[in-house]
């Protein structure tokens, strides 16, 4: 096995157990003596008093000692592994979590490593991109030893296969998360998966190579797990839409994220609108979805959460027919990607039906007074707002929510027409308010922070001085919605749309060929762009094309 | 009221609701014990504990802070007296004192490096040569820092 042998005795953190391998002899007893150490040392032939000149934590239970290591970082961990036998073995046995570098090199150390660390149910297995990746065998050996495993994360795994992936799935059966990066697998070994692994309740594909072959890739799903699913998460698929029957089949699904994936995914969200479905959160990003989609949307009556990042084929009638059938929305994320689709009248549908709203966040829009009017009024439970990169938004419109938004606490202007005055109003408006951002505002300068910061104590102010900064090129979106990380501001677009020629909106910055840049970059390859670039200005997925 | 007698054979009269936070203590008192003797924990221990008992007995809002400032002061303590409270809240079964205790004693375990880990704890190093490389080479494989363990979840 190893040379770390345990002998266990069962029962609570009344009593403590020692392997064979320490340099002093206890006897065990009952918690309610105190303990009597006779040290088999010839140096220390007297009994010591406890907790005088010796290792403090030697009869600490094992248990004790684990919660402090609980405390502690993996860097540290390590640290405490080699202070001495015992701490090495309570360190590996509490190590619930682990994460290893996943070379192929590590083969010959998995049985030492899964020895030490017996208790592990959260496993990240990452590869970097210069090395070869552990393969199929090495993973088989990792899932003997990790039957319980509760959460899988693969990055970069290139050299495991199907055929690992279903070994894996065999084993351990109760999987509750799996995520996987950059991985190389393909249908089969997602389809054992889902088979053997009943309990997955979350899982998340990113770059998986092995379903792109062609266009007919095989289905994904159900399979076992589908009634136990609830969170669906794929980003930057080729053939996103095999795992079509896995998100139908999910009758249980509440949250599905769709981001970067090609394909038309109207079809999908018809499906599931057109029958019972219990989907509180959707996340579409850059993705080739419609009104149509979005009508489709408005069957899910139980929608809590909704962004839509740079969907260019989503109108303001799409917004509507969510606004008007998704009560319970709080959530909402709109990325106009400044093609002026969406605007007041999606935005009034929302004001006059989402009583619910908590959380408003809206980038490359252009909405007048008519619309923040109405939802200053009308969404009394505001607490959260965002406008990021508006040309209508200005003074007038900033002191509306100031005058009517009664529950907002943290509000962020980013990139908007707003100057010093539109601010102030903040000194006296929105009683409850906790914090406000005010970032690369041109008009808007560090005078009026002091001034709001004396005005108002409580008030967090967070202001940069108004330089205008090209933002750094950022790919991915924000998943978890804070605020802040919303904001995927483009003041002059390094990313640019990548729209339909007759959908070009009078700014003057988009182009073509370094649009695709940012995200096709992603996917590698010039014959890559181009074909995505017809793709997408056909309209539907011409599948003709094989990428 | 309840009687606690330390291993020092001193004796300690207090309420008995505010020795329930201790789980031990409740359910010897749920038996009717009316004197708890604690031949585990000295008397330079117990005060401690009944001080830490006294003052989250009342945990009303205003005094959330005041019982906030007291549990950094508390810690303020040399190990040799963090690990004797670690005995008793672990026999008394406190779970609120532990879940103070740890991350305290974690603290000088931070950014440590491992000779100075163990001369805080007056531990001696057990392993051979070789096994040290060992357990160093095993330790490669794992990742450094929580940024991994951050996406974990």
């Amino acid at each position: 096995m190893g040379q770390y042998s345990s002998t266990h005795c069962g029962g609570g953190p009344k009593h403590r157990h020692r392997t064979p391998l320490t340099n002093h002899q206890y006897i065990i007893s009952n918690n309610s003596d105190f303990f009597s150490l006779i040290n088999s040392d010839d140096d220390e032939s007297t009994v010591p008093s406890v907790f005088e000149n010796r290792d403090y934590t030697d009869d600490l239970p094992d248990e004790c000692l684990a919660l402090i290591f609980q405390c502690l970082s993996s860097g540290d961990r390590k640290k405490c592994s080699l202070v001495c036998r015992r701490w090495l073995l309570v360190e590996g046995q509490s190590r619930h979590r682990l994460a290893l570098n996943a070379k192929v090199e590590i083969l010959p150390h998995v049985p030492a490593i899964f020895s030490r660390f017996d208790s592990v149910t959260k496993l990240a297995l990452r590869c970097d991109r210069k090395s070869v990746s552990l393969n199929d065998e090495a993973l088989t050996l990792i899932s003997l030893r990790c039957s319980s495993l509760i959460r899988l994360k693969l990055r970069g795994c290139r050299d495991v296969t199907d055929v690992g992936m279903a070994a894996f799935a065999r084993n351990c059966k109760s999987l509750k998360k799996f995520s996987c990066g950059s991985c190389m697998f393909g249908a089969k070994g997602m389809n054992a998966l889902l088979d053997n692994c009943s309990s997955l309740e979350e899982l998340s594909v990113k770059r998986l190579r092995g379903i792109n072959d062609g266009f007919a890739a095989d289905p994904i799903g159900p399979g076992a797990a589908a009634s136990s699913l609830k969170s669906i998460c794929l980003k930057e698929l080729y053939n996103g839409q095999c795992f079509a029957p896995l998100i139908i089949g999910s009758k249980n699904l509440k949250t599905l994220k769709l981001l970067r994936c090609l394909g038309d995914w109207d079809r999908l969200f018809e499906t599931i609108g057109s029958s019972e479905n219990h989907v509180a959160e959707i996340h579409l990003e850059r993705l080739q979805v419609s009104d149509a989609g979005l009508n489709a949307i408005s069957n899910c009556p139980k929608l809590e959460i909704l962004h839509l990042v740079k969907t260019p084929e989503c109108t303001d009638a799409g917004v509507v027919a969510v606004a008007r059938k998704c009560k319970l929305l709080r959530k909402l994320h709109i990325d106009g990607w400044r093609t002026n689709r969406i605007g007041d009248d999606g935005l009034v549908a929302i004001a006059e039906n989402s009583s619910n709203l908590k959380e408003l966040v809206l980038i490359g829009l252009n909405p007048t007074s008519t619309s923040l009017l109405a939802i200053a009024s009308n969404c009394q439970k505001l607490e959260r707002l965002a406008l990021c990169g508006s040309d209508t938004i200005g003074d007038p419109e900033v002191s509306c929510i100031a005058t009517k938004c009664m529950a907002l606490k943290k509000l962020c202007i980013k990139g908007c027409e707003v100057t010093d005055e539109g601010i102030e109003s903040f000194a006296w408006g929105c009683p409850n308010l906790v914090k406000i951002k005010v970032k690369k505002c041109k008009h808007v300068t560090g005078d009026v922070a002091d001034w709001l910061r004396a005005r108002r104590r409580s008030l967090a102010v967070n202001l940069d001085g108004g330089e205008v900064d090209i933002e750094p090129v950022d790919g991915s979106a924000s998943e978890g919605g804070a605020l802040e990380e919303a904001a995927e501001f483009q003041h002059t677009a390094t990313t640019l749309p990548v729209i339909r020629a007759a959908d070009i909106p009078s700014t003057s910055n988009v182009g073509r060929s370094s649009a695709a840049k940012p995200w096709f970059g992603l996917f590698g390859g010039r014959g890559l762009v181009a074909c995505t670039l017809r793709r997408w200005s056909n309209g539907n997925g011409d599948s003709s094309e094989s990428l | 009221m309840i009687t606690l007698q330390s291993s020092d054979k001193d004796v300690f009269e207090i309420e008995q609701s505010i020795l329930i936070q201790s789980g031990t203590i409740k359910n010897m008192v749920e038996d009717d014990f009316t004197f708890i003797p604690l031949p585990s924990v000295d008397t330079e221990t117990l005060i401690k504990i009944i001080e830490y008992m006294k003052k989250h007995a009342d945990k009303t809002d205003s005094k959330e802070k005041n019982i906030k400032e007291f549990d950094k002061d508390f810690m303020k303590k040399t190990l040799n007296e963090l690990f004797a409270l670690v005995f008793a809240a672990n026999y008394l079964h406190i779970s609120s004192l532990l879940e103070l205790l740890y991350p305290s004693i974690a603290d000088r375990i931070k950014d440590k490096i491992t000779e100075a880990i163990r001369q805080i704890f007056s531990i001696r190093c057990d392993f051979t040569p070789e096994e040290e490389r060992r357990i160093i080479m095993d330790n490669k494989w794992a990742h450094e820092g929580t940024e991994i363990e951050g996406t974990l979840d």
